[in-house]
């Protein structure tokens, strides 16, 4: 789910920034910073929409840096439990299958995924129902529901599922190549 | 009074009993080898090793129930009561062990009031039927139909889950209760001894005033007599065989109920249940129950067979058989089609019993390859089985029932550690009414727990046998394992089958079957363990047999090594001792197009199984690469390849490495050669394509994303000082300090890597210009071909000057190098001479580098312009991949993230008065990147061969280093492409427009306002400050 939510930040900057651009430096160095980070409370921060304010500095000791707190919003992506997702199938394995849905790696393990579709391997490795007409495979975009989630320092990886109603292949590159 | 004379008695007695289990410990050391340790366990858990061992005769078993049931059944055992009694003594007779009567702890609560009987319905209860003194009269009959009602009803008892702790405790002996006497009898003859005291009683009638007489089938040497007083049982025995009356020994009261209590684990063998062979060739092997004969004390067990064929045809044939008791066979299943080539004579047999069909070899049964063996069930051990995964699967393996082995799984629970439940766990019911209910682990009992069910309407807690719960996990919950062999990883609950739950690693990804119950909920993230010893995951060893592999998972006890074999991948599971030492060596390799190749670098695969991967080597040995994909999902991303089925890609990391520079070397100079063929540039090939790597593993990817990050080293002798990590060697990291100009060797955990330096911009320009360093003076030579496009005297000062440039850079100890005072005096030495400052190096070059005439960098970089030094500059440029740079001439802040990663591009640049290097620098830096002297708008010379020269304005810049060039002085010609080699600057004159093309004003424009030799006196436009500038990096502008 995407939040437009207002975070803080310290910036620390180098003296030799403070001039007529300070306030641009802060925030491209922020946007450098940030943009593309993962926090577990927040999820993926996806893009910098605008500075709420800047603190005053605080030059520390010893490096002559400086430190500002700022306010900044920005959109933030972060999947939860339960949550229904739209992915694109990044690799298909006997295990299951891995999914992208933006930043967002989701696993659907071959435990969840329709007991119909039975893995193929090959040249190209894919989920088929025994009838052939529908076939998860690289590139697929498929529907899932997210069932579990973890969160590290530098990114989420969630668990999926596809076997529930309304879930699975939205479009597939191998039905009209 | 009486009482007070009982407890004297009492006592007297008791000292009597001490003296007696001396002596009995005694002789049971010489008579038994269990001794002392095994009298505790005497009563419950008697096992009968030699008895069991290879005994395989059939027992009669005719029933007598009269006798067998008056005397067994007490044990309630149904087995017992059945046998015949004079088997049990032929059997018993063969054993040599025996056992020792009870301790007489706990005594000193007992107190011998000499109480009256209790009423005959307390005695029954107490699970000790007794015979009651008016059964004198009665005929044997009459007795059998008591025993059985007694011992139907106290069955009864035994099952009935209603019964609460108080009434069963109402029934526990009391000391107005007669007591238990133990009294020594010859072996064997325990149950002769109790049916002759039947008789006596019976022909005696009352004057006989013992209550009952117990032979337990597990307890040798000795039998029970139920009476008031001992005075009463040596009455009894008196003038009778096989009975030492010496030897009379009181139980005590706490101890009586475990006289007669049975085993329960006994009764815990049924079918279906997982057990352990105890001893012979399947010793500590897992087996399951088939069948059990209670009546016999045997049991069917299914076994993965261990059975050397070789061997037993040999022995069928009559050969000798060398006798090696030190081999046991593996265990694997049993082929019957190899039996049968080996001339085993197989019959094929139905079972009587099952119907089933069994192949026998030599008296063996085997079905489906299981070996089905006939054992007694004291040769099984029941407790604290713990079948591991893999073994479970090997039995599944072959089954067709897979269900039903893994419903099987709940027997396990009988083996579960205790606290094992602990608060907050989820759980689920397994058994019962309640199965399927879910609940949370509110408080936990000995045995029970328990739990806040999940549904409304239930009341708030229930207690529940731990038994009956099994841990519940949700798709979805983030889990650790706790037992097993895969203990220590983490990762997601994908399914939950019953009691198994498929877990996807969090490091793996594989899938992992785990029991619930070795799982924990948990939000650690590790793989598990990942080192044994010395040896680590990913460690390159080399193996007993000479062969090497990886390291690509630690097992509890033994790693998984992917070996160096190429053609298919081949894992074996090594135990430590068979690992010899871990393979550390810089070692290189060709690949196909003979580059050489070196840890890190980034290679592709062109052949085999595992074609079209790609990844950084991780390992080099004789001639195998070890690739790691993150994208390869088996074998933790490891790919074993020949390095000539490989291809370098995106140059060499040069990882540091001095040895193998030279061929890298060569392999870069071909691209040199054919500079617009690819995009790797000359001067992208060597420097980008090695800042490239930079930039990538400052992304903090790969395991060593510490190397180029800046460090304080906090601890040891080096305590304080900052520095960049320059290579990371197992627990050691090499680091160049700041202020030392030397790079020592730490240990990893000795650093501290929070120093909030832009450590990207470090490593990157460590990749473009350190390791670059030493190669460039035999690149010199190379260069000529550059020198038409820069005017005649740059040449000499460029190849003259580059070296000794360059040399003491490498080497800051050379005397040539000057002190660090000439800091200020932007000395030529200055980057030479500390080598943190070295170009590009600080994050403040980064910074100032992409910013050339913004307004910023004028005055605080001011200074370090001034200080930055010819050298500076120079590095500037050698790193500096402008062609790629959106550094337009309007000075615009390319302020992108990716100038971040091309640092100091044009930084730096000279042009401040008194760097006395002025004239040296710039030939220098052209040597080897001409191509980023150019920008758009300016004039120049193109001389292409076999063309005459001509005017031209450069339009743009592309890639590959080559510019398009609109002819004519106004650039109102055609276009065309033109390498940077037939490029020469058209030199401005005073007066005229220029743009510069190198230093920190790179891009800038001004006014050439005087020429001073070499330098040119610019006015730059968007400051309007003056400069000295070479003249070599201005360039006359055409505006448009």
């Amino acid at each position: 789910m995407f939040f437009h939510i207002v975070l803080e930040r310290n910036m620390q900057l180098h003296p030799r920034h403070f001039g007529r651009d300070l306030r641009d430096k802060l925030v491209s160095k922020l946007m450098k910073d940030v943009e593309g980070t993962c926090s577990g409370r927040h999820g993926f921060i996806v893009a910098i929409t605008g500075i709420e304010s800047v603190g005053k500095g605080l030059i520390r000791d010893g490096t002559g840096f400086v430190t500002f707190p700022v306010k900044y919003q920005c959109v933030v992506f972060r999947p939860f439990k339960g949550e229904i997702v739209e992915a694109v199938v990044t690799m298909v394995n006997k295990m299951g299958f891995f999914a992208e849905a933006g930043p967002v790696q989701i696993f659907v393990s071959n435990h969840l995924i329709p007991d119909d579709m039975e893995f193929q391997s090959g040249d190209v490795p894919n989920y088929t129902t025994s009838d052939g007409s529908v076939k998860i495979q690289k590139e697929s975009e498929v529907r899932l529901k997210i069932i579990g989630t973890r969160v590290d320092a530098t990114e989420i990886f969630c668990i999926g599922t596809i076997k529930d109603d309304f879930l699975g292949v939205i479009s597939d590159p191998g039905a009209n190549p | 009074m009486p009482r007070r004379r009982d407890e004297y008695e009492e006592y007297d007695e008791e000292e009597e009993e001490y003296d007696a289990v001396d002596e009995e410990d005694e002789e049971a050391d010489g008579y038994d080898d269990g001794g002392k340790t095994k009298r505790k366990l005497s009563k419950t858990n008697f096992d009968d090793y030699e008895e069991e061992d290879e005994e395989e005769e059939d027992d009669d078993d005719d029933d007598d129930e009269d006798y067998g049931g008056g005397v067994g059944g007490r044990g309630r055992g149904a087995k017992r009561q059945k046998s015949r009694a004079a088997n049990f003594f032929d059997e018993e007779a063969a054993v040599d062990s025996e056992e020792e009567e009870e301790e007489e702890e706990g005594e000193d609560d007992f107190i011998d009031t000499g109480a009256e009987i209790p009423d005959e319905d307390h005695r029954r209860m107490r699970h000790r039927p007794m015979l009651p003194r008016e059964d004198e009269q009665e005929d044997v009959e009459e007795i059998e139909r008591r025993i059985q009602e007694r011992y139907a009803k106290s069955l009864n008892v035994e099952y009935d889950e209603e019964a609460t702790d108080v009434e069963q405790q109402a029934l526990l002996p009391s000391i107005r209760d007669p007591k238990l006497w133990m009294i020594k009898c010859a072996i064997g003859h325990e149950r002769e001894v109790a049916v002759c005291l039947m008789q006596k009683c019976i022909d005696r009638g009352s004057e006989l005033q013992i209550r009952s007489v117990v032979a337990l089938d597990h307890l040798k040497n000795y039998v029970y007599i139920e009476a008031d007083k001992e005075a009463h049982v040596r009455e009894a025995i008196k003038g009778m065989r096989n009975i030492y009356p010496s030897k009379i020994m009181l139980v005590p009261i706490k101890e009586m109920t475990d006289v007669l209590s049975v085993e329960s684990k006994a009764i815990d063998i049924s079918r279906d249940t997982w057990v352990r062979m105890k001893i012979g060739l399947y010793k500590g092997d897992l087996a399951k129950v088939v069948d059990v004969d209670n009546v016999r004390l045997r049991a069917t067990v299914k076994l993965i067979p261990r059975i050397d064929l070789q061997a037993l045809a040999s022995k069928l044939e009559g050969r000798e058989v060398p006798k090696k008791k030190t081999f046991t066979p593996p265990a694997r299943f049993m082929n019957i089609d190899e039996a049968r080539e080996l001339h085993i004579r197989v019959e094929r047999k139905r079972d009587p019993a099952t119907g089933d069909y069994f192949e026998k070899i030599e008296g063996m049964m085997f079905k489906d390859g299981f070996l089905y063996k006939n054992v007694s069930l004291r040769s099984l051990s029941t407790q604290n089985v713990q079948p591991t995964f893999d073994e479970l699967e090997k039995f599944r393996q072959t089954s067709e029932t897979g269900d039903g082995d893994m419903s099987s799984l709940s027997t396990l629970f009988a083996n579960r550690k205790k606290g094992h439940f602990m608060k907050g766990d989820r759980v689920i019911v397994v058994k019962g009414d309640l199965r399927n209910l879910k609940g949370w682990v509110e408080k936990v009992e000995e045995d029970t727990v328990h739990i806040k069910p999940n549904e409304k309407d239930l009341p708030k807690t229930l207690a529940i046998n731990d038994k009956e719960l099994c841990k519940y996990f949700e798709p979805g919950n983030h889990v650790k394992v706790v037992s097993g062999a895969t203990e220590g990883a983490t990762g997601m609950v994908v399914s939950v089958e019953s009691h198994v739950v498929n877990i996807v690693s969090d490091t793996t990804k594989e899938l992992l079957r785990v029991f619930a119950d070795n799982v924990v909920e948990s939000s650690e993230v590790t793989s598990g363990i990942t080192r044994i010893g010395d040896y680590e995951l990913h460690d390159l060893v080399l193996l007993d047999d000479n062969s090497f592999g990886v390291i690509i998972r630690v097992e509890s006890e033994a790693f998984q090594v992917l070996k160096g074999v190429p053609e298919r991948p081949d894992v074996a599971l090594v135990r430590l001792r068979e690992i010899k030492y871990k393979i550390d060596k810089k070692i290189f390799a060709k690949d196909r197009y003979k580059n050489t190749l070196s840890v890190k670098d980034a290679v592709k695969i062109l052949d085999g199984p595992c074609k079209g991967k790609q990844g950084p080597i991780e390992h080099i040995y004789k001639g195998i690469l070890f690739i790691y994909d993150r994208h390869h999902l088996e074998h933790a991303g490891f790919i074993c390849v020949k390095s000539e089925a490989c291809m370098m890609v995106g140059g060499s990391r040069a990882n540091g490495d001095r040895n193998g520079q030279g061929n890298t070397l060569t392999s870069r100079f071909s691209h040199l050669r054919t500079p617009p063929r690819t995009p790797q540039s000359p001067m992208r090939s060597a420097r980008g394509g090695a800042m490239n790597f930079g930039g990538r593993h400052g992304g903090g990817r790969g395991h060593d994303a510490l190397v180029g990050a800046t460090i304080k080293i906090r601890l040891g002798h080096y305590k304080g000082c900052k520095g960049r990590v320059k290579d990371v060697k197992g627990s050691m990291v090499r680091v160049e300090l700041e202020a030392q100009m030397k790079i020592v060797t730490v240990d990893r955990s000795y650093i501290s890597d929070n120093v909030n330096v832009a450590a990207s911009f470090r490593e990157t320009s460590r990749y473009g210009m350190g390791s670059e360093t030493p190669i460039h003076p035999s690149r010199t030579p190379l260069h000529p071909y550059m020198t038409p496009m820069r005017d005649s005297g740059a040449t000499p000062i460029h190849d003259g000057m580059r070296t000794p440039m360059r040399d003491r850079a490498w080497n800051p100890y050379t005397p040539m190098s000057p002190p660090r005072d000439n800091w200020d005096d932007a000395n030529p030495g200055t980057w030479g001479t500390s080598p943190q400052y070295q170009p590009g190096s600080p994050p403040s070059r980064a910074y100032e580098a992409p910013t050339p005439g913004s307004g910023w960098t004028n005055a605080p970089s001011g200074n370090y312009n001034d200080a930055g030094t010819p050298r500076d500059s120079g590095s500037g440029y050698a790193n500096a991949p402008s062609p790629y740079l959106p550094s337009t001439p309007g000075g615009q802040p390319p302020m992108t993230p990716s100038s971040a990663y091309l640092p100091g591009t044009p930084g730096g640049q000279p042009m401040t008065p008194g760097s006395g290097g002025l004239d040296m620098m710039s030939p220098a830096v052209g040597g080897d990147n001409e191509g980023p002297w150019f920008l758009p708008d300016i004039l120049v010379n193109v001389s292409r061969s076999g063309e005459d020269s001509a005017v031209g304005v450069i339009r743009e810049l592309l890639p590959d280093g080559s510019c398009k060039v609109a002819l004519g002085s106004s650039g109102n010609g055609k276009t065309v492409t033109a390498l940077p080699n037939e490029i020469e600057v058209v030199a401005p004159r005073k007066a005229e427009k220029i743009k510069i093309m190198g230093g920190a004003h790179r891009g800038a424009t001004g006014k050439l306002i005087g020429i001073d030799g070499t330098d040119g006196i610019v006015k730059v436009d968007d400051t309007l400050d003056v400069k000295i500038l070479d003249m070599v990096i201005l360039a006359k502008l055409v505006q448009t």
